[in-house]
């Protein structure tokens, strides 16, 4: 999608929200569902995006930005090609998950919530993950990635940074 | 296989949970999975499985342990409009990670344990609301449910016995709170996770508006058990008043971290020790948060303690989800303190005034306390401001923000009189 | 019923009833935000703790309902923490401006601070920072004092049904935030800064002029529309700043139009003195030299009269007077938007109460945009949609609502007869009929589908029957009346009791009007045919702008053309410039004095604003007039008057004299023998006109009204719409067409809508359709150029 073009589903897209509109008692209920979609499919929910999400669920446009607003996965503002989402809750961080963010921002030259000026990585922290067996956990694009240690977050790094230059 | 000997039973969710590929159908099957399921929709009826449930003394494994037989209960019949079954997979409540090892390893224990609650409930329509973080894990269950499906487990006249459910999962976004049962049913008519007041309790007004039962995934899971071996079979595992096996979530300073499935009434050291290989550092813990992050800390002293609903609301705790955070002598309370205020005002939904504005004002507080910036008087203040959200709101998350740093007060209040100045910077 | 202790007393309340609810109505007071009776409950502000014997934790009153035997207290030294708590909660982002807002003085956040609030708040950390928002001319935000409490949100969801207000974030950076594209959708919005109990939504237009207490306080009635709401007007000297609703009357709530009108009492239309034609202009005069002139005017003519019927009781009453007392031949109008003044079966008012339609089994509305004309009324039916009672809607547009309908049918006009023979055919299938119906039916040719949608909801037990405007101005609409008439006696709505027959009058006073006037009304169109014809010498307008509204405006010109105006009223109208004579009459907020509302309730209007200019309660100069004319005055006092008044409708002295005013409704006219068949008439053009009401734009008073003239811009709509099937059908395109009526070719801008019936042209009456007004049929086609 480039900036100026106007928001549009797939056609496959269109009759799988229909089918998931279906499994509801009303079509409100697909909404979180469907902001996923856009999310995945637009990169992130601009008020343009969320103005055709509200269109496709017959919804108000205020409905739509009361829950883009409310859950923290939903995204306004794009972020990097590899978002790694850190756990600082109570088990993480007593295993250390501060320093690994310190590490991470500092090897990145970029502040918690910042994303690099080459658009690859975005640190930011977060809630307990509900994984904490593994703390610290790091959620690097929805994937977990547990036990994490200075040594790991680098060679994730370097790896991720040689695979898009190439 | 689970043991027909109640005094045998070692695990109950966590029976299968090791085998490899559990999760597909067929090794499911081939190890017990749906087995009993013909027989249960085809000669018990829905009185006969509350009462069932009702003898077994399950209790709720989300949080609050409530009777489950007694939840059910409380669903009317015949009101005319349908019934919804919603399974609470949103494991938010810090420390915990139970739920997940289940969905991932054995979806289909749940998927059957859904099942029958269904059909007890008369429920046509039953949802999985899993947190949205939990990607795979919502991917595994949905594979799951579509060999489900395939076999007839799930959808119209399941198994010929005419009776139909269907079953869908719905991943959540980001939001602690909608792990709330009511603001999980707010969440799944997609809206704001923003808990509703009670009474109406769902039973009666929820899903819609319409009759509606929330159950934790582990608390669903239990049920094939129960229904195989009898209620009476699961009331004479674990402890008086806390029937049965549960998970515990360990983390924190202990070595081997995880989820231990143990009859309840097992003793905190014994799960400490002998299960999580003890602790990193020294040998008793400095503080223990023992039912997830809401529930005020224990010491020392409470070692010993065995691990049932009762024990723990005696010693001034509970049980809540079973996630227990341990802490050795190196753990800087304040800090754990400042980080879990920080979690309940990140996570207040913001409507109560008392959580909205206590939060951040909580939060604020302990960051200057952690900084050694506040004075002895802000002591007082940050122990008038907890105490007075803590049960004066719509939902328990205030009281679960109270917690930590009423805790801190309670336990430590040398360390918390050093980190004071005399005068502010 | 179930009986508690508050405090120690023993109140009985219905089952099911909030403790809050419990405590408000036994004077037991308990502080609260959020709570708002007209709203859903939200127990978000948790202001309104009590304690309940046995439970183990403070239960907040707003939700939690009594219970048999249950032990409440409201004041314990816990719960005095409790509340010093959640103010020192409220407050910690609140700013400290109490001096400088709106609402001081005026503010339950300050009040209870008072009141409940700790000496002195602890909070020392960083404020947290908001944006302002937007909302439109009428509401400004002050967004750092919000508390949180949703009133707004539920108010815009719930009364407003335009849900353009919502809550955005959460934790302590939620905030309420405004969708608007350029000012809140809702005809009611200048609620909002009543309902938000701070100072964080405040009313735009009366912004910084005045503190509270600087202000004097009137009560009066609303004549903006025919609900006739209570209204309190706030004055600083003789300068109203402000109109709000009265707390404890039937309405909690008023319009935008009714609230933000007064602007107008002090525009340059009002008429404050009396004023004589000079060339092209006019100069003021002495009352006098006005009255000389008039006198010159009237003597020994063949005289019209028309007026407004937004006059009081008293008022309306001595134009009777004068009229009988001078001119006892002349015809006299004010109705604007009738066509056909053959008796109606029922005449205009409503049989039931808003809240009994509220509750009926049914409602049907047929041809209204009751939104725009009864904005209170459309909120009872909002509120009845919520609780899932159904609303059927059947007529030329789909005005829009904001709430879901049960059913809904677009017809033609010419359609009418066809949908209520329909409907006919369908209650007599089912063994219900009334004597006069098969006659009634054989007239009519068609059978419309839209008729089952009628006759299935007469077929509950009780059914609310909205006749709004596009039955009312029918060329035709003494039969449709009758029609529906036997429709409802066939059905059983007609009876004492169960009375289901409304008419949407066109203002205030029609029970009055039709008993005190009906031996003497003509049409206004009337009137003016007559003027034209050389008939008449004169016409008395008093009130009324029939150039500026109604459906005569160029038959009202060519009469004027012809014979001279003596205007008495308070506002000047596009008619004006056709008087020779301007008679300064006081304004409705400028007298004591009696009204009806269409549901035949008694208002009173008292303790009146001071008068501008040299304006007087219309009753005197009636009556100078009389003198003037060389008549005895027929009353020389208000007492006179109004026993004059009772003597013509002595339920009005009963009511009046009742403690229960508010209970004793005069009965709306009925003619029992009002029989009209359906007319056969071939209409001259294919597509049907029909006319548009705006709130904002119609009655003089609201066009003198820079507030709303404002709001009308930002509502209207275009001038004139058809569906787009209408153009399709004829190969046209949107954009400047031709419209052919009886008045000739004229050139408008044509706009498409699919809410509009099929074969209709919609029009606006207010900007440059205004003149097809007095059309009912017309042809589009092509462009081409004005004839
Ligand atoms: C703030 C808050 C968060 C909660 N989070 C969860 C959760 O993540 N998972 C869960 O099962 N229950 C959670 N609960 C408890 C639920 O409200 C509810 O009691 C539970 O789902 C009922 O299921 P059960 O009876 O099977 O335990 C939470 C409660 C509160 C007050
Ligand atoms: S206590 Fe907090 S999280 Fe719970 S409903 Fe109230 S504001 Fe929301
Ligand atoms: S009035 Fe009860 S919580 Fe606000």
């Amino acid at each position: 999608m480039t900036m100026n073009e106007a928001p549009r589903f797939s056609e496959e897209r269109l009759q799988e929200i229909q089918a998931l509109v279906a499994r509801y008692p009303g079509p409100q209920s697909a909404l979180l569902p469907v902001l996923h979609m856009a999310q995945e499919d637009f990169g992130y929910l601009s008020l343009d995006v969320q103005k055709y999400v509200a269109e496709v669920l017959g919804l108000t446009l205020i409905q739509v930005r009361e829950v883009v607003t409310f859950y923290t996965m939903f995204r306004e503002q794009p972020c990097g090609k590899y978002l790694m989402e850190v756990c600082t809750n109570a088990s993480c961080m007593l295993n250390g998950a501060d320093e690994l963010v310190r590490h991470m921002c500092d090897k990145l030259g970029i502040k918690v919530g910042e994303t690099t000026p080459d658009g690859m990585f975005t640190v930011t922290e977060v809630e307990c993950a509900g994984a904490c067996s593994g703390a610290p956990v790091v959620q690097i694009n929805n994937v977990y990635h547990e036990n994490v240690d200075a040594a790991y977050i680098d060679a994730f790094i370097e790896k991720a940074s040689k695979e898009d230059a190439a | 296989m689970i043991p027909s000997d109640p005094k045998q039973v070692t695990q109950i969710c966590f029976d299968r949970i090791r085998i490899p590929d559990q999760r597909r159908l067929e090794v499911a099957r081939a190890n017990g999975a749906y087995s009993f399921l013909p027989t249960v929709l085809n000669e018990f009826n829905s009185e006969q499985i509350i009462e069932e449930v009702k003898k077994s003394g399950l209790r709720g494994r989300g949080g609050a342990g409530f009777p489950t037989g007694l939840k059910w209960s409380f669903v009317p019949r015949n009101t005319g409009k349908p019934t919804y079954l919603l399974c609470n997979a949103d494991e938010g409540e810090p420390g915990t990670f139970k739920d997940r090892d289940i969905m991932r390893y054995d979806p289909h224990l749940l998927i059957e344990g859904m099942i029958m609650a269904g059909y007890a409930l008369g429920v046509r329509d039953a949802y999985i609301y899993i947190r949205g973080e939990f990607v795979a894990e919502a991917r595994v269950l949905n594979e799951a449910i579509a060999e489900a499906y395939a076999a007839n487990l799930l959808g119209e006249n399941i198994l010929g016995s005419g009776y139909s459910m269907h079953l869908t999962v719905h991943r959540g976004a980001g939001a602690y709170i909608c792990g709330e049962e009511t603001a999980l049913i707010e969440s799944l008519e997609g809206k704001p996770g923003r808990p509703r007041f009670k009474p109406p309790f769902p039973a009666v007004e929820g899903f819609y508006r319409c009759p509606t039962v929330v159950n934790n995934v582990e608390t669903l899971s239990t049920i094939p058990a129960i229904l195989k071996h009898g209620g009476d079979w699961h009331a004479a595992i674990g402890a008086p008043n806390s029937a049965g096996c549960k998970i515990f979530s360990v983390s924190g300073h202990v070595n081997r971290p995880g989820n231990y499935e143990v009859p309840m009434g097992t003793p905190l050291k014994t799960l400490i020790e002998d299960y999580c290989g003890g602790l990193k550092r020294g040998t008793v813990p400095k503080a223990i948060i023992p039912g997830g992050s809401s529930a005020p800390w224990l010491t020392s002293e409470h070692y010993e303690l065995p691990l049932t609903f009762d024990d723990l609301v005696k010693a001034g705790s509970m049980l809540g989800s079973g996630a227990i955070i341990v802490m050795d002598e190196t753990a800087d309370v304040i800090k754990i303190a400042r980080r879990l205020s920080h979690f309940y005002a990140h996570e207040s939904c913001g409507q109560c005034t008392p959580c909205r504005e206590g939060t951040g004002w909580l939060e604020r507080l302990m960051i200057r306390l952690e900084a050694g910036k506040a004075r002895a008087s802000d002591i007082e203040v940050l122990r008038d401001a907890a105490e007075h959200m803590a049960g004066r709101t719509i939902c328990a998350l205030a009281d679960g923000a109270a917690a930590p740093v009423l805790s801190m007060l309670k336990h430590f209040p040398e360390e918390v009189r050093a980190r004071v100045v005399e005068k502010a910077a | 019923m179930t009986t508690l202790f508050i405090d120690d007393k023993e109140i009985t309340v219905e089952p099911g009833t909030s403790i809050l609810e419990a405590c408000r109505r036994h004077g037991i007071e308990v502080p609260y935000f959020c709570y708002h009776p007209e709203l859903s409950v939200a127990a978000n502000c948790r202001m309104c703790l009590v304690e309940v014997e046995g439970w183990n934790k403070p239960a907040a009153s707003c939700c939690t309902p009594v219970s048999e035997g249950m032990k409440v207290r409201t004041r314990t030294e816990a719960l005095k923490k409790d509340r010093e708590m959640i103010m020192e909660y409220l407050l910690i982002h609140h700013p400290l401006d109490c001096p400088v807002c709106d609402q001081g003085g005026d503010c339950k956040l300050q009040d209870y601070a008072v009141e409940y609030g700790p000496s002195k708040g602890r909070y020392s950390e960083p404020k947290r920072a908001v944006i302002n928002y937007d909302l439109g001319p009428f509401v400004n935000t002050c967004m750092t004092r919000c508390i949180h409490c949703t009133r707004c949100v539920r108010f815009a969801n719930e009364i407003a049904g335009t849900g353009d207000i919502g809550v955005l974030n959460r934790g302590d950076h939620m905030t309420i935030a405004g969708i608007v594209e350029e000012a809140l959708e809702s005809e009611l919005s200048g609620n909002l800064p009543d309902i938000c109990p701070v100072g964080a939504l405040l009313d735009k237009p009366s912004h910084d002029l005045a503190r509270p207490w600087e202000l004097s306080h009137h009560s009066s009635t609303c004549i903006q529309c025919p609900n006739g709401c209570d209204i309190q007007i706030e004055s600083r000297g003789e300068q109203v700043m402000r109109i709000r609703p009265v707390e404890g009357s039937p309405e909690p709530f008023i319009c935008d139009r009714g609230r933000y009108v007064y602007d107008s009492f002090r525009s340059p239309a009002r008429i404050l003195e009396p004023q004589i034609r000079q060339g092209d202009g006019f100069g003021s005069a002495t009352w006098e030299e006005a009255f000389a002139r008039t006198v010159e005017l009237l003597k020994d003519k063949r005289v019209g009269i028309l007026f407004s019927p937004y006059w009081s009781l008293e008022g309306l009453m001595s134009i009777r007077l004068m009229r009988d007392a001078v001119f006892p031949d002349a015809k006299v109008a004010f109705d604007l938007h009738r066509r056909d003044m053959r008796p109606f079966a029922f005449e205009e008012g409503f049989s039931m109460t808003t809240e009994q339609i509220e509750s009926a089994d049914q409602v049907v509305v047929l041809g209204c945009d009751l939104r725009q004309r009864l904005p209170l009324l459309m909120l009872r039916l909002r509120k009845r949609s919520r609780q899932g009672r159904p609303v059927t809607r059947i007529g030329a547009m789909n005005y829009r609502t904001n709430m879901s309908l049960s059913n809904d049918a677009l017809i033609r006009p010419r359609d009418w007869h066809a949908v209520i023979a329909r409907a006919m055919e369908q209650v007599q299938q089912l063994g219900k009929t009334a004597a006069g119906m098969d006659e009634w039916m054989a007239s009519v040719d068609g059978r419309h589908e839209a008729g089952k949608l009628l006759a299935d909801a007469l077929m509950a037990d009780t059914c609310a029957l909205i006749v709004g405007e596009e039955i009312r101005s029918h060329e035709d609409a003494a039969s449709l009346i009758y029609g529906l008439d036997l429709l409802m006696r066939a059905c059983g709505h007609a009876e004492e009791g169960r009375d289901g027959r409304n008419l949407v009058p066109e203002a205030m006073n029609a029970q009055m009007l039709s008993a005190v006037f009906g031996d003497v009304r003509a049409s206004a169109g009337e009137l003016f045919a007559l003027a034209q014809a050389g008939e008449l010498d004169a016409l008395v307008l008093v009130g009324s702008d029939p150039v500026g509204d109604g459906l005569f405006p160029s038959a009202a010109k060519a009469a004027l053309e012809r014979v001279p105006l003596v205007q008495v009223g308070a506002i000047e109208g596009e008619i004006s410039r056709y008087a020779e004579v301007k008679l300064p009459a006081a304004a409705y907020v400028e007298i004591e004095g009696t009204f009806l509302n269409m549901e035949g309730r008694v208002r009173t209007a008292n303790k009146p604003v001071k008068s501008l200019g040299e304006e007087r309660p219309l009753w005197k100069v009636m009556m100078r007039l009389a003198m003037e004319m060389g008549s005895e005055p027929p009353v020389v006092s208000l007492e006179e008057l109004r026993e004059a008044l009772y003597a013509a409708m002595p339920e009005v002295r009963d009511a009046c004299n009742s403690v229960e005013c508010d209970a004793c409704l005069i009965r709306v006219g009925r003619n029992r023998d009002a029989r009209a068949l359906p007319r056969k008439t071939a209409e001259a053009f294919p597509l049907d006109v029909v006319s548009r009401y705006s709130m904002y734009r119609e009655g003089m008073w609201a066009r003198a009204s820079e507030l709303l003239s404002e709001a009308g811009r930002i509502h209207a709509l275009d001038d004139v719409l058809v569906h787009p099937d209408t153009l399709a059908e004829l190969g046209l395109k949107p954009g400047p067409l031709v419209v052919e009526s009886f008045l000739g070719r004229h050139t408008f801008d044509i706009g498409v809508r699919d809410d509009v019936s099929p074969g209709v042209i919609y029009i606006a009456k207010r900007g440059v359709a205004g003149d097809l007004s007095d059309v009912t049929s017309a042809r589009l086609v092509g462009c081409g150029g004005d004839s």
